[in-house]
């Protein structure tokens, strides 16, 4: 039942000097009317030359390079997630304080107050760190990248 | 833009000239925001339309809109009638319960930013299938993602049907048959005739006429209330039985555990990231659009409060959604409160016009590319297709609360969708066999548990148990179980998903390392000149 698998559109695995012209396409001074239709199946993921930094099949140095760069993204996403999620622990739990409930605040109990609103700073601060320290693990991925390149 | 925002001015003063010459009773007011509404989104969209054909191509003009357009594009799309009218309603049922639903629906866009937004926007897919079924190479992983989506899709429509016959009941006294019917029909005439989708203007302004309809009157009450002696009626409004502190935690982890984790496997939301230039850009927008989420919630919270403090009487099942659309008349006297509620009539009948199509042309989509071969024929027969099963469904079955039954949908997508996506952007292990069991096993321990749930707790259409307090009963633990499934059927999902693939005799796709790369490598820098 998994065999199924589309015969994956194999591109020349080793073209790595096929990207730079593609990459910087000439652009015309009025580029013509794209029709946008139905994606064929296969299509997304199939290997772009105008995708990332290395087409083909990532040599050994690559692969190391692609795998610590994958982790240090992941590592990013799961401290973030727990970040939030124990940050909404901790307003469920101030916002449940006895204490909390009894004041009020032109009617309104604080705790109920905090439940309300409590959540959304660290909601967007959380993002916006994520979003901080997904860019800095790609420019230090380039950055080793490059130099690799430089070696070669 | 500026096209956008001149037409919401004509729109006000067209308002303003259909009341002055009516008798301006309640209904006349109604009519004239839902009409105003209709037409503008209609206007807009074939502005926009006329705009994208004179200058470029929608996707080469998408890298030049600014992430904040895109951003409102994508909040226009995904505010629906459970955000307008159903968070101000449960809270006003459920009490602290209910406030869990926004902080739920905003932030589900930071699991989205954190787990898949760059990736996503990197593979090139522009629906969930066809990005399930090139990550693993399978063609029966993109039919069965298929079947998932449509069947999401029409379970995410019904609740916006529900919303359109109840605003439209309320606003013009029709029977609310008629409200279901005019936004089917309208969305699927919309979307048949081949305009309103991946226009980003239309969303767009979507977004800031929703923020518009909620934020004005919420901000217009307060100002009112707060000259008003609260007095007794404070005090019995937040009573401690439904207090931040007598929430059911499980219930209550459960539900947001859904509601974070099902925003990104919702069918219409992946295709908005396409039209970001790059992965940083996708990630910038989704930045941008947690924040702009995060603004628009605040005020049908606050809504909500107001409603318990000053609306207790629609505090039932069956009223509950109605507190954001009568509050308005009741807190504000004469011209002004009249006003008000027109406006938050046209921003809920904006909502559900907005979502609604956005998931009809999704389905749509996914449905003829499936069945017709992508034609455009196809395509607007499956359109109407779209439109006709949930409305068919919501003139069969009772209303249940919109932001529960909303909640159950989410349940469903974060138990299906959701684990197959994270799991295909960052686990290199992932087989075909291992994302069909993960699936299948997602989906029925979900739906089973959805449909004892509703059977055991007749009427009851939310995920929160809200009679159910922490017992060491069984009866009650197995009742939560079964209402707020979420927190076992992900897990389950998972796990399956992951020993299938792991021991179940399939293999990863053999370039499986190039399509990890091709989803998280960054672009290439703009090339310098030389």
């Amino acid at each position: 039942m998994s065999d199924d698998r589309a015969s994956g559109a194999a591109p020349a695995p080793g073209a790595p000097g096929a990207t730079p012209a593609s990459a910087n396409p000439a652009t015309p001074p009025r580029p013509a009317r794209v029709r946008v239709t139905a994606p064929r199946a296969g299509e997304p993921l199939a290997p772009s030359a105008a995708g990332p930094l290395t087409g083909g099949t990532p040599a050994s140095a690559e692969r190391v390079l692609v795998a610590s760069l994958i982790r240090s993204q992941l590592r990013v996403a799961i401290v973030c997630a727990l970040g939030f999620a124990a940050a909404l622990a901790a307003v469920a739990f101030v916002a449940a304080l006895p204490a909390l409930n009894d004041e009020t605040i032109a009617g309104v109990p604080v705790g109920w107050l905090v439940l309300a609103f409590g959540a959304y700073p660290p909601l967007v601060a959380i993002a916006a760190l994520a979003v901080t320290a997904a860019n800095r693990a790609e420019d230090q991925y380039r950055a080793l990248a490059e130099r690799d390149e430089d070696d070669a | 833009m500026s096209d956008a925002s001149a037409l919401g001015a004509l729109g006000a003063l067209g308002a303003a000239a259909a009341t002055s010459v009516s008798d301006a009773t309640p209904a006349s007011f109604g009519y004239a925001g839902i009409i105003i509404v209709t037409l503008t989104t209609v206007l807009v969209g074939a502005l926009a339309v006329r705009l994208s054909r004179t200058t470029r191509d929608f996707y080469v003009a998408s890298r030049t809109v600014p992430p904040w357009l895109n951003a409102s594009a994508i909040g226009g799309e995904y505010l629906s009638a459970a955000s307008v009218l159903g968070v101000a309603g449960l809270i006003l049922l459920q009490g602290a319960g209910g406030l869990w639903f926004p902080i739920g629906y905003a932030a589900g866009y930071l699991m989205l930013l954190l787990f898949v937004a760059a990736p996503l926007r990197r593979s090139g897919a522009y629906t969930v299938p066809d990005f399930t079924g090139a990550r693993l190479r399978s063609r029966s992983v993109r039919r069965a993602t298929s079947v998932l989506v449509i069947v999401i899709g029409w379970f995410y429509i019904v609740p916006q049907l529900q919303g359109a016959a109840l605003t439209v009941s309320i606003a013009t006294g029709l029977p609310p048959w008629a409200g279901s019917v005019a936004v089917a029909v309208i969305v699927g005439v919309i979307v048949a005739a081949g305009g309103m989708r991946s226009i980003t203007f239309v969303q767009a302004f979507q977004f800031w006429l929703k923020l518009t309809a909620v934020a004005l009157p919420a901000i217009v009450m307060l100002v009112v209330v707060g000259g008003r002696d609260l007095g007794a009626a404070a005090a019995t409004a937040f009573p401690a039985a439904l207090g931040p502190a007598a929430v059911n935690p499980y219930a209550t982890a459960s539900l947001a555990i859904a509601l974070l984790l099902g925003t990104l496997g919702l069918p219409h939301v992946l295709v908005r990231f396409t039209t970001n230039p790059d992965g940083v850009a996708a990630r910038r927008t989704t930045l941008i659009t947690v924040v702009l989420l995060v603004t628009f919630y605040v005020f049908p919270t606050t809504i909500g409060m107001l409603g318990r403090a000053f609306a207790p009487d629609l505090a039932t099942p069956g009223t509950a959604d109605s507190v954001a659309l009568l509050l308005p008349g009741r807190l504000v006297d004469g011209l002004a409160g009249d006003l008000l509620g027109a406006l938050i009539v046209a921003g809920a009948f904006g909502a559900f016009l907005s979502t609604s199509s956005g998931l009809v042309v999704s389905l749509a989509g996914v449905i003829s590319q499936e069945v017709a071969g992508g034609t455009v024929r196809g395509f607007r027969v499956a359109a109407l297709a779209s439109t006709l099963v949930p409305l068919l469904v919501v003139l069969m079955i009772e209303p249940a609360g919109l932001a529960g039954s909303v909640g159950l949908v989410f349940a469903f997508t974060a138990s299906t969708l959701s684990p197959l996506l994270v799991l295909g952007v960052w686990w290199r292990g992932l087989t075909a066999r291992g994302a069909l069991a993960g699936m299948l096993t997602g989906a029925i321990a979900c739906a089973v548990a959805v449909g004892l749930g509703v059977l055991r707790v007749p009427g009851a259409g939310g995920a929160l148990v809200d009679a159910a307090p922490l017992a060491a009963d069984w009866a009650a633990w197995l009742q939560a179980a079964l209402a707020a499934p979420a927190a076992w059927t992900i897990p389950l999902a998972v796990l399956v998903t992951v020993l299938v693939s792991r021991y179940g005799g399939g293999s990863p796709p053999v370039d499986v390392d190039r399509i990890l790369a091709r989803l998280h490598l960054p672009e290439r820098r703009r090339p310098k000149p030389q």
